[in-house]
């Protein structure tokens, strides 16, 4: 009796080890390339944040210009177009917002505040907007902020930070926005006189030059830091909003080095990166003195990583990985891969590093950590090495433990 | 790995053929014992080899693409499966059960399929007809399982030549699987036409599957031994695919290329060996029932 009930339990064994797809193994992993078949159409995301539906909201650029006569046309401005994807919990296309040319240059991040989420952008007068849109992607509201060029923003309780390049007054001006538009606080500090600092900056929102990691945020009650340009230098400035002059400043190289990201992860204490004549340092656990200004980053020691691309956009995001809070840097190696490598947050000790994308082109713009405790992670391909589309990678639970452990 | 199998299916087949044809004491099995044989022949276990070719075709359970549509009908992405295009091999130890007419055999093989599949992928331009972009994806896919199936054959006849009709269950255990994909590009704009042929072994993204499988062949009886000949058609009734590792390799879908979960069926033909177990002697015919 025993043998015949063994043998049937080893089949049933042997039968149920064949796996069938399911719902949840292919919302905890997969690989989307959003493919738009005009020849001459460009996307590149900005942002990624994950909506209650469990889908994702991308916010990214799109080339304005039908054709290649009309791009090489530089007689006019020709700042990118906004794009807006939205794809549901497994990475299936739901719609798409090709905004039209009156809503040009968005940045992120995506701010989300009472169940909306907003982002800047500039009218092609270069004046700045505050759009507000839904979790399916519909704008539902444009704002006047008024101001040029808006560079970088952050959210802070249920407010918006935003920093701007004033090309009239030659300032990085940090300002205070609500929901609605309205600036409430503002200040701005001299990114020092003539062309010369000035050509780079225009340049950047022109997407014709460098693009640089401007990055706003808040260290402390009533203290901010902005990742811009004061007094000829692309520096990490400490600001009450108040004085005229920073309360620290960390200098960086002129255009040739600086901060590339900055997370404040408690106190002083910041995880960071620089640039600096194209090569790449990671600090994970760094303590900045905000009330020096004669502070650099040439004193300051992070760990090379030669692998990385010259200039490469660094991004870092805090998540629970093996129920430990673990630092994500994810950036874009020489050879065009994405490379996410992992920290320990409390001591800075290297966990990890996985590697996305082979063969084509790819390149970092966004992470966020996902419902299920998973990571997405957004960038731009090549398809064919030739067309620039938005991909995105959803990496399980499970798959980030493996890789930091 | 095939070479093995076949050195000993050669081997086993000579052994087996000097086995059979030595001569027995004359007192063996002698007309005493006859009137038991019709008996005794009922029930017969039989050891064979077999080794033949196969057809494969998948079929998509689900469809899976990374490239997403945005602007254009998402079946365009879908790829489009060959009906039983490449030549595969297989190799079996036949281990039969016989009793009245019915053999109760489990038959551990070595299967080796290949199915392909291609899609095409294209860039437009309306307004200029030489902003055209083609990509072709041309893909095999080699697959290796150890098959161990419980089949159930019926003798139609008891004369020399048997014609017979099997019905079974199988489960198959992943060897290995290998993916050779070739990617044809032509761009009208540039004039550059590229080929790129990556080849990759992907075991990790298939996995375990069972199914059914039914069949007709013959045997014919030369001495004690039966040579045999037999068609089958297989099928899959689990995803062969597994769906964890699915988007696992990176170098495939970095280029958008991603398994669909799969049905496999293949067209089987073997020829082969029977011999039987118990011995008989040249007055009890093994084709006696």
């Amino acid at each position: 009796m025993k043998k015949p009930l063994l043998i049937s339990l080893l089949v049933a064994f042997a039968f149920s080890c064949a796996k069938n797809s399911d719902e949840a193994t292919d919302k905890a992993n997969f690989v989307r390339i959003y493919d738009n078949e005009k020849f001459s159409a460009s996307f590149y995301p900005i942002d990624i944040k994950q909506t209650p539906d469990g889908g994702f909201l991308i916010l990214g650029e799109r080339k304005l210009a039908d054709s290649t006569a009309q791009a090489r046309d530089l007689s006019a401005p020709n700042f990118s177009g906004t794009y807006i994807l939205k794809v549901d919990q497994f990475g299936a296309f739901v719609s798409q917002q090709e905004l039209g040319a009156d809503k040009v240059n968005p940045i992120g991040p995506l701010l989300e505040a009472n169940s909306k989420y907003y982002f800047f952008a500039m009218k092609p007068d270069t004046q700045t907007q505050l759009l507000e849109m839904d979790a399916d992607g519909t704008i539902t509201k444009t704002s006047s902020v008024g101001g040029s060029y808006p560079a970088a923003a952050f959210i802070d309780d249920g407010n918006f930070l935003l920093l701007r390049y004033d090309n009239f007054s030659k300032q990085s001006v940090v300002s205070i926005v609500s929901p609605t538009g309205a600036v409430s606080k503002s200040k701005g500090f001299s990114v020092g006189a003539g062309d010369g600092v000035e050509g780079p900056i225009i340049k950047h929102f022109l997407r014709t030059g460098r693009q640089f990691p401007f990055l706003v945020g808040k260290v402390a009650n009533n203290q901010y830091f902005f990742n811009g340009f004061y007094n000829y230098t692309f520096s990490l400035v400490f600001t009450d909003l108040t004085g005229d002059t920073p309360q620290g400043v960390v200098q960086g190289q002129q255009t040739d080095g600086g901060f590339s990201s900055a997370m404040l992860l408690d106190g002083n204490r910041f995880a960071a990166s620089l640039f600096n004549f194209n090569d790449n340092y990671f600090l994970p656990s760094i303590t900045l003195n905000t009330s020096s200004t004669t502070g650099s980053i040439t004193k300051l020691d992070g760990n090379p990583t030669l692998e990385l691309a010259a200039n490469a956009t660094i991004k870092i995001i805090a998540a629970t990985v093996n129920s430990k809070e673990t630092l994500l840097y994810g950036t874009t190696t020489r050879n065009k891969q994405i490379v996410i490598y992992g920290y320990d947050k409390a001591t800075g000790k290297f966990l990890g590093s996985r590697y996305l994308g082979f063969s084509n082109p790819f390149e970092i713009a966004a992470m966020t950590t996902t419902i299920d405790g998973g990571l997405a992670v957004c960038g731009t391909t090549y398809v064919a090495g030739r067309f620039p589309r938005i991909c995105l990678f959803k990496i399980s639970k499970d798959e980030l433990a493996k890789s930091f452990k | 790995m095939r070479k093995i199998y076949l050195v000993l299916i050669l081997i086993f087949v000579a052994i087996g053929t000097h086995a059979q044809g030595k001569k027995r004491s004359s007192n063996f099995n002698t007309t005493k014992t006859k009137a038991g044989a019709n008996e005794f022949i009922q029930q017969q276990w039989w050891l064979g080899f077999k080794a033949g070719v196969n057809l494969a075709q998948a079929d998509p359970l689900k469809r899976y693409t990374i490239l997403t549509p945005t602007n254009y009908s998402s079946s365009q992405t879908d790829k489009k499966y060959d009906a039983f295009k490449e030549i595969g091999i297989q190799t079996t130890v036949e281990i039969s059960y016989y009793y009245k007419g019915f053999y109760f055999s489990t038959q551990p093989s070595y299967i080796s399929s290949t199915f392909t599949y291609s899609n095409e992928l294209k860039k437009l331009n309306p307004q200029n007809p030489d902003e055209t972009f083609t990509q072709t994806y041309k893909q095999s896919q080699k697959v290796e399982y150890a098959d161990f199936p419980f089949i159930i054959k019926y003798d139609i006849t008891g004369s020399k030549l048997r014609p017979f009709v099997q019905v079974g269950i199988f489960y198959s255990l992943l060897l290995n699987a290998v993916k050779t994909v070739n990617d044809s590009r032509v761009d009208q704009a540039s004039g550059a036409t590229n080929t790129l042929t990556d080849i990759r072994g992907v075991k990790d993204m298939f996995s375990n599957y069972w199914g059914l499988m039914g069949g007709v062949g013959a045997s014919y009886q030369l001495g004690n031994v039966r040579l045999m000949l037999d068609a089958s058609y297989r099928q899959s009734m689990s995803n062969m695919v597994n769906p964890e590792n699915r988007f696992s390799e990176n170098s495939f879908s970095s280029i958008g290329v991603v398994e669909d979960d799969l049905n496999l069926k293949n067209v089987t033909i073997s020829a082969g060996v029977l011999f039987p177990m118990r011995y008989l002697s040249s007055s009890f015919k093994s084709n006696d029932r």
